[in-house]
């Protein structure tokens, strides 16, 4: 029968097309460790060695390969990313809070904060330089201007999360807090947020990620100070070697030690509770 | 009015859920220190006034005095009004200790810590939860959470504590036990309990005074023993379920139902006409016995022993269900045969009779 | 003291915390757009633009056989990639959705497809470069198994490779929201279907497509307006032959042609809101979802 004859076809038609997803990336990474300095971004392998590394740390004599521009941009990204992120949370467990109340207008509030990560990073860019050029006159910077086309982008994530988490929370916690005398304000620092915490780290991750590796908004409303992205872009009009390989590895790598850190931080909570419920069976 | 002898005071109460209208112009005095049970089909508005008494909502019309005070527009955390929630509303992420400590930790007042623990441990006592103060609401059971439920709010020694539901979600063996329960703290604490409930005999056991809630109005307030033996509408009649209510026809002193025409001596003013008769009245006889009132031939269709009495169902006629409740202390009950015709009588003086036309 | 009765204060609760983020999206999202549509009415001269009205800039590209052309190109592309997407991430997400019965593999194998985005946007569009190169991995592989003798020019820096790596980088914005709706499905409707005859054709066009349907509005709309507005993966992989909206925006700006910048910029915004309002009339989301 057709259908039977189906799903191993699939089977293997998934495995070609993550090889698709992954096979750039492999070949990339591959690359990082071509010989050095002489080899190019391409095969064959010369030799394997951790030159390109060992280049992106500064830790190669000098050769006419000159190193990335990555240590300041690298630094100037992460703080971006950190204000970002804790921008883009804040408001977005504001608005999310706001709509546990029905209110007139909220259709609109909700489309008007979504759209900012439905437009394409190009029209918020010119936007943004537009109005701080010719309007508001004042200079574009990674940590003005840039930050706010940010935000624009990644709080909308960062509500839609806390909005899936808020729908699910129970808010008869709250009222029995405020029926103990407790204010609403301290209510929501000791009641309401200890207990969608988890969602708030999943917009900061959010936020953090998208933040960190955002680009077109980037290029067109930070300036003379280039972030990681624009570095990486920089380099694209010239001729490229494997030292940029390398770096993207780190980059991934990079990445992953972040979700890995989500991921203790999410499982920390989890494991508390359990622990103490094995203490009480041994007890 | 004598403001001082009440707790708290409803004025005119409405709370308007778009179309629907949730409470209705509810007005309602509650005597101090009392267990009050609210009782009142689902869908009543039960829930609701204790919302808007608690703070939670706000009335569209109509106001509250709590203590003599109006307290309308005071929000809920100022109002010093307990609440026991139906699912308990623990804080998932609080030990029973932090738990119960909650309000005076987080409270406007300062409590120095010492003060705190003395009595959060005085609470734990007194609702028996000794050895569980380190665990969180996850471990442990669905009676033990009620009780830290209740010990949160009762620390904060509120003087009036509004319950919603709080043995819904208990299995009935431990229901029965945390009635007393609750009665003996309650007394203890000299606060006054507002138990909302759709169980009729919790309602009846529990309260000192018992007020039936209907599509948003409270129809009858009084003692458990006026609402059980008078009821005032065949409405509170139905929710006591306690009373075989028939339909029928009253004119000029005399009930025409389906055993015939009966002398009604009291009748209270009703929208419809209905007899009625309490369970515990009505008695099954055989064929040719002596009867005590009217007769009203029925067959047998099962019965139910309830332990202390034995409840009988019997089915008349017209298809309609008659319950005959049997207390064992007045000796073994008859063998009914299944199927079988019995005669259905009372002593027409216990019958309450409910009429468009109350006589004069 | 006054107090305000409960529900006002909470409806001025609302407000306070809905007015920061309201206020920040109507300030640098609402106010930079309409600035876009404004200034592509401003008049450019070489070095500056002054704000006096003009449609000069609007003729110019509309005159302009580079930049219609762009236009076109952009158009092109997008319905090539679009399709590609689907036709490529159709049968995967089936696979994922529908076909796995564990909840676990068919979690395992979604997030197998999201893991990629952990890398940076620009370093995976930078790693087709040594695959698709002159004497990139697929040239090698392809004379190594003597397909070929001598290496295909055309997969770098020409349309295609562009469309290559877009196809990569959002077909898994295809691949979500479709397997999300197609593991929505009711399996007995599936085997009733099968039990009263019907063949997988048959049930695929009648039952489980119908079904898919809002996941492919969903991703189509996804990819659409990344596509639409995307220019760095044409610039990385075309060696500035294919030049997109996007690219003539990031070039006038270079040359502080912001005018002519802002027409491309209102140009690109019609075109975004005619297909996705498009697509949502092939399905009413709200009720779907």
């Amino acid at each position: 029968m057709e259908s039977k004859a189906l799903k191993p076809i699939l089977a293997v038609y998934v495995a070609a097309f993550i090889l698709f997803l992954y096979g750039p990336f492999i070949v990339l990474g591959i690359l990082s460790f071509q010989q050095g300095p002489e080899g190019g971004p391409q095969f064959p392998i010369i030799d394997w060695s951790t030159y390109w590394y060992r280049h992106l740390f500064g830790l190669t004599p000098p050769s006419r390969i000159a190193p990335l521009p990555v240590g300041e941009a690298l630094l100037r990204s992460l703080t971006l990313a950190f204000m970002t992120m804790v921008t883009a949370t804040v408001l977005g467990v504001m608005a999310a809070q706001a709509f546990r109340r029905r209110f007139r207008g909220a259709g609109i509030v909700f489309y008007l904060i979504v759209l900012g990560m439905m437009v394409p990073g190009v029209l918020t860019g010119l936007g943004t330089s537009l109005l701080a050029n010719n309007v508001v006159g004042v200079e574009r910077h990674w940590w003005t201007t840039a930050f706010v086309a940010h935000v624009v982008y990644t709080f909308p994530f960062a509500f839609l999360v806390m909005l899936a988490i808020l729908n699910r929370f129970d808010g008869s916690v709250e009222e029995a807090a405020w029926s103990l005398g407790v204010s609403p304000a301290r209510t929501f620092r000791k009641v309401t947020f200890p207990l969608i915490f988890p969602g708030v780290l999943s917009a900061m991750l959010f936020a953090f990620t998208l933040s960190f590796d955002e680009f077109p908004r980037t290029l067109f409303a930070s300036g003379r100070d280039q972030t990681l992205p624009l570095a990486i872009y920089g380099t694209f009009s010239v001729e490229i070697h494997p030292n940029i390989f390398a770096f993207g590895v780190m980059t991934t790598l990079f990445s992953f030690s972040l979700l890995a850190v989500y991921g203790i931080l999410m499982g920390l909570s989890v494991r508390r509770a359990k622990k103490i419920a094995m203490q009480e069976d041994i007890a | 009015m004598v403001q001082s002898e009440s707790i708290f005071r409803l004025d005119g109460v409405t709370r308007r859920f778009g179309a629907l209208t949730a409470l209705d112009d509810i007005t309602f005095e509650a005597p101090q220190n009392e267990y009050i049970s609210l009782l009142g089909p689902s869908g009543a508005g039960k829930t609701s006034l204790l919302r808007v008494i608690a703070g939670f909502e706000s009335p569209d019309v109509g106001r509250i005095h709590f203590l003599g005070r109006d307290i309308t527009d005071l929000p809920a955390h100022k109002r010093g009004i307990g609440f026991v929630f139906q699912n308990f509303a623990l804080f998932p992420h609080l030990t029973v200790f932090e738990n119960i400590a909650f309000g005076l930790r987080n409270g406007i007042d300062d409590i120095a810590d010492a003060q705190i623990g003395d009595r959060v441990r005085e609470m734990v006592d007194l609702v028996g939860l000794s050895g569980l103060e380190d665990r969180v609401p996850d471990q442990i059971s669905g009676g033990q959470k009620q009780r830290v439920a209740l010990a949160r709010t009762l620390v904060m020694q509120p003087k009036l504590v509004l319950l919603d539901e709080p043995l819904g979600a208990l299995d009935a063996n431990l229901r029965g036990r945390m009635q007393t329960e609750l009665r003996q703290i309650r007394e203890r604490l000299n606060v006054t309990f507002l138990h909302v409930t759709g169980s009729e005999t919790e309602a009846l056991a529990m309260g000192d005074t018992v007020a039936v809630l209907d599509r948003g109005r409270i129809i009858q307030s009084g003692t458990p023993e006026q609402i059980h033996d008078t009821p005032s509408s065949s409405d509170v009649a139905l929710f006591l379920n306690r009373f075989n209510l028939f339909d029928g026809k009253l004119s000029a002193d005399a009930f025409h139902g389906p055993f015939g025409p009966v002398p009604a001596a009291n009748v209270c003013q009703n929208p419809t006409d209905i007899y009625a008769i309490r369970y515990d009245r009505t008695k099954a006889f055989r064929k040719g016995d002596t009867l005590p009132g009217p007769a009203l031939p029925a067959r047998f269709l099962a019965s139910e022993y309830l332990g202390s009495s034995v409840i009988s169902f019997f089915e008349t006629a017209d298809h309609k269900q008659v319950e005959v409740d049997h207390h064992l202390s007045f000796g073994d009950p008859d063998n009914y045969k299944v199927g079988e015709e019995y005669v259905l009588s009372w002593d027409p003086r216990h019958a309450i009779v409910f009429g468009q036309e109350a006589a004069a | 003291m006054s107090i305000a009765a409960p529900s006002t204060q909470r409806n001025t609760f609302t407000g306070w915390l809905l007015a920061p983020g309201v206020f920040w999206m109507i300030l640098f999202l609402v106010a930079p757009i309409m600035m876009i549509v404004y200034v592509s009415f401003w008049t450019q001269t070489t070095f500056a633009i002054n704000s006096t009205l003009t449609l000069d800039s609007w003729k110019n590209f509309f005159s302009s056989e580079a930049y219609v052309g762009a236009l076109w190109t952009t158009l092109r592309l997008w319905l090539i990639v679009l399709a590609l997407t689907f036709i490529i991430g159709y049968p995967a997400a089936l696979f994922v959705g529908l076909l796995v019965k564990s909840k676990t593999v068919s979690t395992i194998l979604l997030v197998l497809c999201v893991i990629p985005f952990w890398t940076s946007f620009l370093i995976r569009v930078l790693a087709w470069r040594p695959m698709l190169g002159k004497e990139g991995a697929i040239n090698i592989i392809l004379q190594k198994l003597g397909l070929i003798d001598s290496p295909i020019e055309v997969l770098l820096f020409s349309e295609l490779s562009v469309i290559i790596g877009m196809t990569q980088i959002y077909v898994v914005f295809m691949v979500g929201p479709i397997a999300f709706m197609l593991g929505r499905i009711d399996r007995n409707i599936i085997e009733a279907a099968r039990d009263l005859g019907a063949g997988f054709g048959r049930i695929f066009w009648k039952i489980i497509f119908p079904l898919s349907l809002p996941g492919v509005v969903v991703g189509a709309i996804f990819v659409s307006v990344m596509v639409l507005g995307e220019f760095a993966t044409s610039g990385a992989l075309s060696g500035r032959k294919v030049n997109l909206l996007g690219n003539i925006i990031v070039t006038q700006v270079g040359s502080l042609k912001w005018a002519m910048a802002s027409v491309v910029g209102v140009i690109l915004t019609i075109l975004l809101g005619i297909v996705v309002a498009g697509f949502l009339r092939i399905v009413d989301l709200k009720s779907e979802l």
